[in-house]
């Protein structure tokens, strides 16, 4: 009889099943309108006017970087906590509840975002309906109010699918009262407690300062404020993104490779360091903000120094889970298991090459946090390659791969094509590696990154090797596999769809572990102690510089007045904590 | 073969980033690779590759490892 999870968990499967679609809508929009970037910024085929770029790019980052990965990881996490709990969520209704809520919120952001490509936009509110923003949302650039607001309900809708997540496991451990959190769910649970915690800080940058700008209520703000605040969130959304991947990886990747995931405990630690480290950082993102003392820049350094080793953790344990797969499939030899795995299983193959580019994507990243070597790549084409690695492929192939067993476990039907499904995993592989060498290479010798026209007049850029006509090519031949690959995914996606049902769909189950929970001490579930360290460490990291900001430059802008910081607290204490910083 | 044919054509694709960051490796002993010198070592890479792929690892036709993956 047939055990996939359509069969276990069908009104669940449902609302994930249209969670899924509600990604693949995104990123087939999304990937060609990056498509659409790549052959206009290299100039190989210009069909769009160069200010249009602008509403292009904010699309395709708002679409990929927060719609499409937000979409599948709220479908995923689902999956996870219903499977290792093995009872459904507590109620259907409000499961779809937040799912309608989201997609209400990414409708109202998304039609604003394209009403910019409208040669006279409707005025609503007072104002034109555009937000040609990007996906970094902050001040001195302005959206039309419904963006925030989309913006805002699409964020709150993520948060009550976490309550979803945490009442369906409350619910559980009454009925378990002495069980450890199964793993998939730990995951799920570490990852909404940062959630809650980055997002508290766009959600007030929006709330309080934005959209009462953009609405005309206040005058003005504070950009750095605004800036600040958006990275606060900016970088711990990387590993929201992240950590649907790193689920797959941990609780699938073993499973396909043939065994069981080495180290349960290891697992654990990574995610409570995540839950720890994700958000007390996000100053490394503004290196170049001069209006940030070194002293803070350097401690966001050095926290996301400490972020490697989760990250380092989880390279070994999924590589370990891997080789024991490959070993009790006949691998031998120090290397030789590698041609053991499954390569002709487009599930391992993708998620396995989606952690291979990770590496590299962690590889540059380090130049990036470095504060001296940042300073080089900041604001040229580097930074752009290197996301293009993490979210656009550990987290997009990771993504791809997986849905290749989750449509199947949701509608009940096989894969269309497998091999075409291998195909367009290489080909994610290859596309990605053509584009982002290029970006990385030009970021070195100072092509700037977020410009329609890059190459200025009367200044010639010097490539260490070859030309920028090279970098170019590489870039636009990149962009066309990756859009071919997209294509055949999204074809195997719908004739799967539409395909007929099958009794031969594999049971919905995760991988067993070698050491499992029983090794963990289990403090490690005590998920209160985490999240109070967790904000403690944020507001170590964030109380100085917030305070040495609205000092500076008020709330709402150096010239206005009534809302300094200094009517709260004496600009002396400001000034000698700072000192002690600096 | 002495590989599958799923692990051929990851290798396959692998080639794509070493030829890629070998041409600008070699650039810093000075060197310079053109696209087509590039191409080319790429293709004489794959060559090279499938022959050894299909190859058989014993004389006798012997496939190893590969049946399984």
């Amino acid at each position: 009889m047939r055990n996939a999870y359509l069969d276990q968990f069908p009104d669940e499967a449902r609302v994930i099943k249209a969670a899924f679609w509600s990604s693949f809508i995104a990123l087939a929009i999304g990937g060609v309108l990056g498509l659409v970037q790549a052959l206009h910024r290299t100039d190989v085929f210009r069909f769009i006017q160069s200010p249009d770029y602008y509403t292009v790019l904010t699309a395709h980052g708002v679409l990929l970087v927060i719609v499409f990965t937000i979409f599948f990881l709220v479908g995923t996490f689902t999956w996870a906590v219903t499977t290792s709990l093995d009872r459904g969520v507590v109620d259907t209704r409000f499961t779809w509840a937040w799912y309608i809520m989201m997609v209400i919120g990414a409708a109202l952001a998304g039609i604003t975002i394209f009403s910019g490509f409208l040669e006279s936009a409707p005025s609503i509110l007072g104002s034109e309906l555009n937000a040609d923003v990007l996906f970094t949302f902050y001040a001195p650039l302005e959206a039309h109010p419904f963006f925030y607001i989309g913006l805002v309900v699409f964020v709150v809708g993520s948060w009550l699918a976490g309550v979803d997540w945490f009442r369906t496991w409350l619910a559980w451990r009454r009925e378990n009262p002495d069980e450890r959190i199964p793993l998939p769910t730990f995951m799920v649970l570490t990852t909404t407690l940062f959630w809650y915690i980055c997002t508290l800080g766009v959600s007030l940058s929006i709330l309080v300062f934005l959209l009462p700008w953009s609405l005309g209520i206040t005058e003005s703000v504070n950009p750095l404020l605004t800036r600040t605040m958006f990275w606060y969130f900016g970088h711990a959304v990387v590993y929201f993104w992240l950590m649907p991947a790193y689920l797959m990886w941990y609780t699938m990747l073993p499973k396909f490779s043939g065994g069981k995931l080495f180290s349960d405990p290891l697992a654990r630690v990574v995610f409570v360091l995540f839950l720890l480290l994700s958000t007390p950082l996000g100053i490394h993102h503004q290196y170049l903000d001069p209006g940030i003392a070194e002293g803070y820049k350097f401690i966001a350094m050095t926290n996301t120094m400490f972020l490697l080793l989760p990250s380092l953790l989880t390279a070994f344990t999924v590589v370990a889970s891997m080789e024991h797969g490959a070993r009790q499939r006949g691998g031998e030899g120090y290397l030789g298991w590698l041609k053991a795995l499954p390569w002709r299983d487009p599930i391992f193959t993708g998620m396995a090459l989606a952690g291979l580019m990770f590496a590299a994507a962690g590889f540059s990243g380090m130049i990036n946090a470095g504060m001296n070597i940042n300073y080089l790549v900041h604001n040229t084409w580097w930074v752009v390659g290197h996301f293009h690695l993490t979210v656009g492929t550990a987290v997009a192939l990771t993504f791809m791969a997986a849905s290749y067993w989750f449509i199947p476990q949701l509608t009940g039907k096989e894969l269309w094509n497998r091999s075409v499904a291998l195909g367009q995993v290489v080909l994610w592989f290859i596309g990605m590696t053509f584009m982002t060498n290029a970006m990385h290479r030009s970021g070195l010798f100072g092509l700037p990154r977020r410009t329609a026209e890059p190459q200025y007049q009367g200044f010639d850029f010097e490539p260490a090797v070859g030309t920028v006509g090279e970098i170019n090519m590489q870039v636009a031949l990149g962009a066309v596999i990756l859009t071919l690959s997209l294509a055949l995914f999204l074809l195997n996606m719908v004739m799967t769809s539409i395909g007929s049902n099958s009794e031969s769909i594999p049971d919905n189950t995760y991988a067993d572990t070698l050491s499992g929970a029983e090794d963990s001490p289990r403090i490690l579930d005590n998920l209160k102690l985490w999240t109070a360290i967790a904000v403690v460490l944020v507001i170590i990291a964030y109380t100085l510089p917030l305070a040495s900001i609205i000092d500076a430059g008020g709330l709402f802008g150096p010239d206005i007045e009534g809302f300094r910081l200094s009517t709260w607290v004496d600009p002396a204490v400001i000034e000698s904590l700072s000192e002690v910083i600096r | 073969m002495r590989i599958s044919k799923g692990a051929l054509l990851v290798v396959v694709a692998f080639l794509v980033p070493f030829v890629v960051e070998f041409r600008t490796a070699l650039s810093w002993f000075g060197i310079k690779l053109s696209i087509l010198e590039s191409l080319a070592l790429g293709g004489v890479l794959v060559i090279g590759l499938l022959l050894w792929a299909v190859w058989p690892e014993d004389g006798n036709g012997g496939t190893g490892a590969a049946g399984s993956s």
